[in-house]
């Protein structure tokens, strides 16, 4: 496992170079796995029951748990964009569980992760001029206007912040597997890294996720609310 | 050879102390975290909006740390000044 991130196989497009990197075949797989589960759900909710049994019920509990956490932190008012959080935590959750299986995690790669906050900007963004048109511009010239550029600052500090923690915790558990993997002889390899995958990739993983989502929920929430 | 072995300490030198705010940050999370189950022996009906919120504190302390690992790894894998300095140096 390097550290580096591989180079699969360059494109060239109209004299562009593309590069398709292995983080980016991994997100495909992740993608692929996610879309295919996706469709499995759907033809097995074709027999929709107003009384749900079976495998219904752990879908709507799995909807319903995502979605009274969003109702906590996002309000009445933004809820309509809450499938959007569930879809990033799904994906994110899955790619830093990739890596359990010796491969490199999506989210070791600062591609993904700054897509991701970028994407949170956007949103901000564009639901601060939706529901406070004028006043989401007047803000950034509180509580006067030569405060415009410090405003700006912390504002684009936003996503910087928000990319780089969870780049920065999937990337140094990446790095304590390859330093562990590469420096132990062969007979401790066996048994011992699956409570650091267990730590690193799980746990961590987890923790991340739901701070990754939850802090763009509230940065949306206090652009457009 | 020499002044790319000087350059090479240097930096690790470099990254050492990058990484040194890892005692603030850690502390300031140790706070966090006490106050946080004080208040819950306090007010144990109040626990899961105060563990949203310690969570979401603690990512917010964290971030500091995770500066400081980031300069570390670009200083020891990506460092785009090293040709300076082994020119600065030889």
């Amino acid at each position: 496992m390097p550290l580096n991130v591989d180079n699969i196989w360059i494109l060239d497009i109209f004299g562009i170079e593309v590069w398709i990197t292995e983080t980016i075949v991994n997100s495909w797989i992740i993608m692929a796995i996610l879309i295919a589960l996706a469709i499995f759900i759907r033809i097995k909710m074709r027999k929709f029951k107003e009384i749900p049994t079976g495998f219904q019920n752990l879908v709507e509990a799995g909807v319903e748990m995502f979605h009274n956490f969003a109702q906590n932190t996002l309000g009445e008012k933004l809820l309509y964009i809450s499938p959007w959080f569930f879809s990033i935590f799904v994906f994110i959750f899955s790619s830093s569980l990739f890596s359990i299986f010796g491969l490199r995690a999506p989210t070791a790669d600062f591609a993904t992760t700054g897509a991701f906050a970028l994407a949170t900007f956007i949103l901000m963004i564009v639901l601060g001029t939706r529901h406070k048109k004028g006043e989401y511009i007047k803000s950034y010239f509180e509580p006067h206007f030569i405060f415009f550029p410090l405003n700006l600052i912390g504002e684009l500090a936003k996503p910087v912040s928000l990319s780089f923690r969870l780049f920065g915790n999937m990337l140094s558990g990446t790095i304590i597997l390859t330093l562990y993997y590469s420096l132990t002889p062969i007979f401790v390899q066996i048994g011992i890294p699956a409570f650091f995958h267990a730590f690193f990739d799980v746990f961590f993983g987890a923790i991340q996720t739901y701070i990754f989502v939850i802090i763009s929920q509230m940065y949306v929430k206090t652009a457009a609310d | 050879m020499e002044a790319l072995a000087k350059a090479i300490g240097l930096i690790h030198i470099a990254a050492s102390i990058a990484l040194l705010n890892g005692l603030l940050t850690t502390f300031g999370q140790a706070k966090i975290a006490s106050t946080a189950i004080e208040s819950i022996a306090r007010q144990p009906e109040a626990a899961d909006s105060i563990r949203s919120a310690m969570f979401v504190g603690l990512a917010m302390a964290e971030t500091s740390g995770i500066y400081g690992l980031l300069i570390a790894i670009i200083m020891l894998f990506a460092n785009p000044l090293v040709n300076q300095l082994v020119s600065l140096i030889g």
